[in-house]
Formats: structure tokens, sequence, C-alpha cells
């Protein structure tokens, strides 16, 4: 345990530091830790793998949030326990699944206004500009993450960590949808 | 999307942005509710005229000193809150005393009151204004504080949201006793904890709306 704190607090600590291929070390290394946490959480469901990139991109987005001279493991289950519980509640709420990568798959390849390209296109409306655009550009119109971060002065990381995002939050928001 | 092509792509992002952390956001949050809390004051209590004659009197020191230690305790446990697996350490222990002190306050107090003057003194004559002003001068500083715990990654809001809410309490609570009359314990410790359980609660209850992430 404290040899797995040692091993995985300094890939982080270099990771923040700017060191990418620790930091990639650091969440390949948790990954397998992560997956028996949510899968022992949300009672193996069949949407771990799901569950599991929402506490990566959690631990990603939150990473500013370990204190390099504290025990990483705490810090790391107590988000994963925060997300597992979080996905939990979400999934009690939500009846049917929607499966946004599907949707996003069809878009591309149906010409007109398809009924799923409409639900799109009004979902796209509810969330933020830049969000928007980059689903736009990477998710329908197949541009890179290169080419849409040019337009957008972003980094290609970021647009792709952007774009992930907001696929949940498009994902989440058809879900509200059909709920109601 | 797979879960490898998902840690390269967040790989290639490792470093955090650069900002201030979130202690500093917590102090400059709380700074700015305090400027807030204390303009409010100003403007529509002030202090009391006699304020500077009471300072040495034990019992109005104690009833500045409880809030500011409140204010102090739970500050550092709402802070500590604030990143994910920090437990609350000795701290979660010590502020357990704040409430105790008072307690043994209002025992005290109520030992020493002549029996016929204890309902006046418990009852006194501005508790329409106490409890209302106490919360309301918190909510600038829970505000702030809460404000700056999004930054953050609080995992029990609801625990970060009461603490943020008592420490605004406690120091909402010195700033009003400045203005206060009500000397006796058997008031202040009574109806002063009622207006910071009412905000620590309202604290809990936006922290669980406004901290999700």
């Amino acid at each position: 345990m404290s040899d797995r704190n040692e091993r995985w607090g300094d890939l982080l600590r270099r990771g923040l530091g700017g060191d990418a291929t620790a930091y990639a070390a650091f969440l390949t290394g948790i990954t397998p830790v992560l997956r028996n946490i949510v899968r022992a959480r949300t009672g193996g469901a069949e949407d771990v793998e799901d569950i599991l990139q929402e506490v990566l991109l959690a631990v990603h987005a939150k990473r500013h949030t370990w204190r390099v001279s504290d025990p990483v493991t705490p810090w790391l289950y107590a988000i994963a326990r925060y997300k597992a519980a979080d996905a939990g509640r979400r999934r009690g709420k939500v009846g049917t699944e929607v499966d946004i990568d599907d949707l996003a798959d069809i878009l591309p390849d149906e010409g007109g206004e398809t009924t799923a390209a409409r639900d799109l296109a009004a979902l796209l409306d509810r969330i933020d500009d830049r969000s928007a655009r980059i689903v736009r550009g990477v998710g329908i119109e197949g541009l890179s993450a290169q080419e849409v971060g040019t337009g957008l002065g972003m980094s290609e990381g970021a647009v792709r960590v952007a774009y992930h995002r907001a696929m949940v939050r498009l994902k989440d928001l058809a879900e509200a949808e059909i709920e109601d | 999307m797979k879960t490898d092509d998902l840690i390269t792509m967040l790989a290639q992002d490792a470093a955090p942005p650069p900002g201030p952390s979130v202690e500093r956001r917590a102090w400059a949050g709380l700074a700015l509710g305090f400027v807030g809390a204390l303009v409010l004051y100003l403007l529509v209590l002030g202090p009391r005229p006699d304020l500077l004659g009471h300072m040495a009197d034990p019992l109005v020191l104690a009833k500045m000193g409880l809030p500011l230690a409140l204010f102090a305790l739970a500050l550092v446990l709402a802070v500590r809150t604030a990143r994910p697996g920090a437990g609350a350490g000795r701290t979660g222990w010590i502020v357990w005393a704040v409430p105790a002190l008072a307690v043994l306050l209002f025992g005290w107090s109520f030992a020493v009151t002549p029996p016929a003057e204890r309902w006046r003194d418990f009852i006194g004559h501005s508790i329409p204004i106490c409890l209302p002003a106490i919360t309301v001068l918190s909510l600038p500083m829970t505000a702030g504080l809460l404000a700056a715990f999004r930054r953050g990654a609080p995992v029990h809001l609801r625990r970060t949201g009461a603490m943020a809410g008592l420490a605004a309490a406690g120091l909402s609570t010195v700033i009003y006793s400045t203005f206060c009359t009500e000397d006796s314990p058997l008031f202040y410790a009574t109806w002063y904890s009622l207006g910071i359980l009412a905000s620590a609660a309202i604290g809990a209850w936006a922290a669980g709306r406004w901290l999700r992430w």
C-alpha cells in the first residue's frame, strides 16, 4: 500500500510538473484499481467502463487538489468513491440508456434533417458555445482535434478533453429529456 | 471511446492550469464576503454606543471570543474538506470545545443569576434582530467560501457547506456582537447559537446544490 503510494505519488508529482510520460504511467497504473472500486461501488453495472472514464476525467480535472506532500491513495480513492456514488445516483433516476456515441456515429452519415440530427442540434444549443463548436467540429464535421484547436486557440489535448466532457454532458441532457 | 485512448489524450495535458490554490481562493472569497457583511452592518446596525466601556467585561469578551474561535476552527475544517481524502484531524475534536464552553457558560450564568431575573435575561429584548442579523451577515461570507470551493473537490458536500456556514457565522456573530447590548450568556449562548446553526444549515443546503462536480 505505501509502496503504491510512493510509486503513484512520484509519477503524479512528475506529471503535475509537466512530465506527460510519467502522467500517462500514473493514469495507466491507477486504472485497474479504479475499475475495481467502480465495479464494487456500482454492484457490477454494465457501464463500469463509462463510469471509470468519468472517474479518470475527474481525477484529471481535479489533479490540482492533490497536495504533493500528502499520500496519493486516500485522495484518489475519495474521488473514485464520489464519482461512483454520483453515477449510481444518476442511474437510479434514469430509466433508459442512451449511448451518445451511437447517436454521434449516425449523424455524419445521414444527410438532411433526420430526427436525431434535429435532436442533437437542439441539445447543442443547450451547452456552452465553445463546447458546441468542438462537438460539431470533431463529432460531425470530422475535423481533427488539432484543426478545431487551432480555430479556438486551444491545445489538441484540451480539445479532446473538452470534447469528451461535452459528450458526457450531452448524454446527461439526452437522458433528462427522455425522462421528461 | 476506449479507456486507453482517454488516458493517452489526458496525458497530453499533464500540467494543471495555473491558478491560486483552494486555500488562497478561500481567503479571497472570505475577505470579499467580510467586506460585504461589514458594509451591511455599518449601514443597518453599527456599534453600540458604549462598546469601548464594555470591552473589559469578561462576559462581553466571551460573547466575541467564542464565535471568533468557532470561526477559526470551522474555517480550518471547511478548507480541509475541500480536498478529497483529507481527514478532519485534531481540529475536528477541538471544535467541539466551542459549544461545550457555550453550554458551561449558560449553566454558570443560570446558577449565578437571581431566579427572578433569569427569564428576563433569557428572553432579552432583541431576538427578532439578533437571529436574522447573524444569519444574514454570514451569507456573503458563506457565498465567498463556497465560490472558492468550487475550484476544490469536496466529496462530502453538505459537510463542507455546513463548515463554511459555521465559519462565516462565527465571524458574522463577532460583528453582530459589537452591536448587541445583551450581555447575559443566558441570552447570547442560546440565541446566537440558533442563528449560527441556521447559517450552517443554509451552507449545507447551498453546497449540496452548488458544489457538485
